[in-house]
């Protein structure tokens, strides 16, 4: 029988919690600040060789001749592979949707620059690099497609030539009254966008070390993984051994955010230490590999979006016409990018008709992955724009004519037009907190007086839903079929009261080992220094994902509180045959067995747990001598998607609103951020402090894809931002310090009342700041509709809006 | 990390580094960077390597006292100079005041950028103990961070200003 989890607080066995919560210092922290971490890079295997790889120059070619006798021949090194021998050896890399993979080699053709011709191991990268100079490659240049509308073109060049087109999936998906919401509306606007290329950038970039036993043939893989039952499951089809053979350790990693791939590398490391006779081969990718060839690009998209608007403000119909450019292959799970809007598509709006006409389309640039947000953020920017489109036509104030349109916050748990249910929420108070907070109507008589003097003042103000705990069928239409997303966590109980969590991930930056051992801690009565987590590799966890969908600190709540409601089980029965009483009056509060209503008849969680692992003699018969337990948490209520994508998929929706003001110098074109206001609702604050982390790096990357953030291709296909000083991050300079409130609305749905909270502010901050820029520009005239909007891009349109000089 | 291969072996160059306090004589080979000379042949893996190209600061370390890049310094460079990374700072059971700060004001997420953070925190605090925003920001604006957004990494630098200002005062009042 499944365990009750407790869905708020005053659930937990504690007369009051000490750390669920409250923003309790992180566990991870002294550890991370001395260095002291084992980042994979800080791992040396004895016998260790170093992997370097020969990645493509071009964009689209045919390999002629390939000759590797020079490396070979190099003391040192013990492996050298090329495309043909994954051929030989592996099956092709699996994609979404299925049956476009090449292999983690390039086999007779490249696809994009950086993509893997051959690979080296040897005692050093130092050598490992000095013989890829010695690798001899003759291409055959073929003509290279890097515009998507291009590509789509018939008698386009063929990325994948067997496939005879490099359309991967054209659909139009209709949900409601589309056709009568436009035909009706007193207006309708339309405007195209291009969001540009732009991706995760952890600090650290991926890494491996493999090691491949030849005697029982089982492969071990120790890296950055970011969800390692999966990776086992994908170089296990790759590598063709069954996934059982496979076993994969995630190692703590700097940072993710989606983006730290790791199949290709992983199996690269697999191969060359299979060839050399099972010694480990460490692989680390640099940055310039990661700029290039990583996991590292995000949604490259096209967009036209049609708006159908009452002459009173009321959004009637939203029309969304996608062109995503996949890059070279669908390998990197690109496709679910596009499929996530599904889950929010509306955003806060009660819009009763949507339409989504999506394209997928490969062209000769990197495959593109995830990154945080995985969609919603470049859907919600557009979406965004078009609110502002059409207050500013109807003379409506953006806050008000969102207002007019929110889903009210009696009408929850609500169903939007594509199918997703909204757990909870009450979007018009977080817009009343951003007002007041930020004294917008003073802001308004501010930006006034600013344009009277030819300034170029915005202010951006927008609400978001953030989809949290994802759920596959989310992804339905690019060809996911699971519902349901298991989270598993082991909770035991030493003889010394104890208490160690076991769960199958490792850190990453987001904190949840601390909140598994606030919930702990609370639970079981103890400090959260007696509480240990442990990560297990992919064979030892129990069923698990990992970070990703914002998604873990519900899921790995609900794990730990369904473990030790388990554990309790065993301590009440086993308390209650001590004390001679029946389970049913005997139970868990404040860290202590209490017999109900018996004053002082109380044994500690230490206790009944020595008990029953140092006295067996004293248990209740059919009891097992294990104060622990397993429980794998999946998020409630999912169901499966229909032919149209709609299904219960993501548990909670978060709200945010954000009002954001800048300043274009009219100059130079700069963006200055100068205020931004954040009201965030994401349910119960587990941590509060980790939730106000994870709300402020999303804002800098919502300013990075906003303003600065762009993988530039030329023509050619040739990757023009190749190192940090061409793809530009934000510094310190760049990121603004948001004044920040916070709602609490909890989820009816999940344990303790928690929301996803995870990708966090990227989903607002880069469709406010466009919103802010837009406002800036209005008395112009023009209009930005191009990430990021970049100086050049700005100076460009501003330009245009002053004719004659 | 740099050991040599037979056939291949390039000229050695032997070369006496301070680090963290302790003497240390090697032989590399001179193209070796200092990065991969601290993290590889001494073991000292808190220096970590974000870009290779010295943009995102993650390497930082101290030489003589004053902030470099380890990715953009080869060993040899090192030569006769005393050396100071993150393991040569704080105590066992006892963080650095500013390790302390960052814990304290949650200046870190993954954690991966810390020790280049920290670094170049402590070079600004050892010449200016009171600094004003404007000059934290600045001294900041060649370190990057993914996670965190920065705010928290203010907060703790002027956390650990503030501190090791009242140490010292501490300390002066002691004395006296």
């Amino acid at each position: 029988m499944p365990p009750e989890i407790p869905k708020t607080l005053a659930g937990l066995p504690t007369s009051a919690p000490r750390f669920v919560g409250k923003p309790t210092a992180r566990i991870e922290d002294p550890a991370l600040v001395s260095g002291r971490v084992e980042f994979i890079d800080n791992l040396a295997l004895p016998g260790m060789l170093h992997c370097a790889i020969l990645r493509s120059p071009v964009a689209h070619a045919r390999i002629t001749r390939i000759d590797v006798r020079g490396a070979e021949a190099m003391p040192g090194v013990f492996a050298v592979l090329t495309g043909e021998d994954a051929r030989r050896t592996t099956a092709p890399l699996a994609t979404i949707p299925e049956g476009w993979g090449v292999h983690c080699l390039a086999a007779g053709k490249v696809r994009f620059v950086g993509e893997p011709v051959a690979a080296v191991a040897a005692t050093t990268r130092y050598l490992a690099e000095d013989a890829l100079e010695r690798i001899e490659v003759e291409y055959e240049p073929l003509d290279p497609i890097v515009d998507a509308v291009e590509a789509m073109k018939p008698g386009a060049p063929l990325i994948l030539e067997e496939k005879g087109t490099n359309v991967v999936l054209q659909k139009k998906f209709v949900w409601g009254d589309v056709a009568g919401a436009f035909r009706s509306a007193d207006r309708v606007f339309t405007e195209r966008f291009r969001w540009n290329r732009l991706g995760a950038n952890p600090m650290e970039t991926f890494g491996v070390v493999a090691q491949w036993d030849p005697v029982d043939g089982t492969l071990t893989c120790r890296g950055s993984y970011q969800t390692q039952g999966y990776m086992a499951l994908a170089v296990a089809t790759v590598l063709q051994v069954s996934a059982h053979r496979v076993r994969v350790v995630s190692h703590p990693h700097g940072g993710s955010f989606g983006g730290k791939g790791g199949t290709r590398g992983t199996c690269i490391a697999a191969l060359l230490s299979r060839k050399a006779g099972g010694r480990p081969v460490k692989w680390i990718e640099d940055r310039m590999e990661y700029l290039v060839g990583g996991a590292g690009q995000a949604w490259d998209r096209h967009y036209e979006a049609s708006l159908a608007v009452k002459a009173d403000g009321t959004l009637t119909g939203l029309r969304v016409r996608l062109i995503d450019d996949l890059g070279g292959t669908p390998e990197g799970a690109g496709a679910i990018s596009a499929a996530k809007p599904l889950t929010s598509f509306t955003g806060c709006y009660t819009i009763g008709a949507a339409e989504y006409d999506l394209t997928l389309v490969l062209t000769n640039k990197l495959p593109t992955g995830p990154y945080r947000g995985m969609g919603p953020p470049p859907h919600n920017w557009v979406v965004e724009q078009m609110v502002d489109i059409a207050a500013r036509d109807l003379g409506i104030d953006p806050g008000e004519i969102r207002r007019r349109n929110f889903i009210p916050k009696d009408a929850f748990p609500y169903e939007i037009v594509t199918g997703n249910e909204y757990d909870s929420g009450d979007y018009a108070a977080a817009l009343d907190r951003v007002i007041e907070m930020s004294e917008y109507r003073r802001l308004r008589e501010e930006q006034e007086r600013a344009r009277a003097q030819g300034r170029l003042v915005g202010l951006g103000l927008v609400s978001t839903i953030e989809p949290g705990v994802f759920d596959w069928n989310a992804y339905a239409i690019v060809g996911v079929p699971m519902t349901g997303v298991p989270e598993g966590a082991t909770v035991s109980i030493d003889l010394f009261g104890k208490i160690v969590a076991k769960v199958g991930f490792s850190l990453e930056g987001q904190g949840q080992y601390t909140v598994a051992a606030q919930v702990l801690a609370d639970y079981f009565g103890v400090e959260m220094s007696d509480v240990r987590i442990v990560a297990q590799d992919s064979l030892a966890a129990p069923p698990h994902f990992g970070p990703g969908g914002s998604r873990l600190g519900v899921a790995l709540t609900g794990a730990i509180l369904g473990a030790a409601e388990r554990v309790k089980a065993k301590l009440v029965r086993v308390a209650a045959h001590l004390m001679q009483a029946d389970p049913s009056a005997v139970e868990l509060m404040d860290g202590k067995l209490r017999l109900r209503g018996v004053a002082g008849a109380e044994m500690p969680v230490a206790q009944v747990a020595a008990v029953m692992l140092t006295r067996s003699d004293l248990l209740p018969p059919d009891v097992e001598p294990s104060p622990e337990a397993t429980y794998v948490w999946t998020a409630p209520g999912r169901t499966p998607a229909d032919e149209n994508g709609r299904a219960k998929s993501y548990l909670t929706a978060a709200n945010a609103c954000h009002l954001v003001r800048v300043e274009i110098d009219p100059d130079t074109a700069q963006v200055r951020i100068d205020g931004y206001w954040i009201a965030d609702d994401c349910g119960v604050r587990l941590n509060p402090a980790n939730v106000e982390g994870m709300i402020r790096g999303g804002v800098a990357q919502g300013v990075g894809a906003a303003l600065l953030e762009e993988y530039v291709y030329d023509a050619e296909g040739q990757a023009l931002t190749s190192t940090f000083m061409d793809y530009l991050l934000p510094s310190i300079h760049d990121v603004p310090q948001a004044q920040m409130a916070t709602l609490v609305t909890p989820s009816p749905f999940t344990p303790l009342g928690a929301k996803g909270v995870g990708e966090g502010a990227i989903h607002t901050t880069p469709a406010a700041i466009l919103c802010a820029i837009n406002d800036a520009l209005a008395p112009l005239g023009v209009r930005a509709t191009e990430s990021p909007a970049s100086p050049q891009r700005l100076w460009t349109l501003l330009q245009n809006a002053k004719p004659g000089r | 990390m740099t050991n040599p291969v037979a056939g291949t072996r390039p000229a050695l160059h032997a070369i006496r580094v301070t680090v963290n306090g302790v003497v240390h004589e090697a032989s590399v080979d001179p193209r070796t960077t200092l990065a991969d000379f601290v993290r590889g042949d001494l073991g000292l893996g808190g220096t970590h390597v974000g870009c290779e190209h010295g943009v995102c600061g993650a390497c930082t370390i101290l030489v003589e006292g004053e902030t470099a890049r380890a990715c953009l310094m080869l060993a040899v460079q090192a030569d006769g100079r005393s050396i100071t990374t993150i393991e040569g700072i704080g105590a066992e059971g006892a963080l650095h005041p500013i390790q302390q700060a960052f814990v304290d004001e949650r200046g870190l997420q993954c954690g991966f950028c810390t020790p280049g953070f920290v670094m170049t925190v402590h070079e600004l605090l050892a010449t200016r103990p009171d600094p004003s925003d404007e000059e934290i920001l600045d001294h900041l604006g060649g370190n990057l961070c993914r996670c965190t957004g920065y705010e928290s990494i203010l907060r703790s630098v002027r956390l650990a200003a503030r501190r090791l200002r009242e140490a010292k005062a501490a300390g002066a009042e002691e004395k006296a």
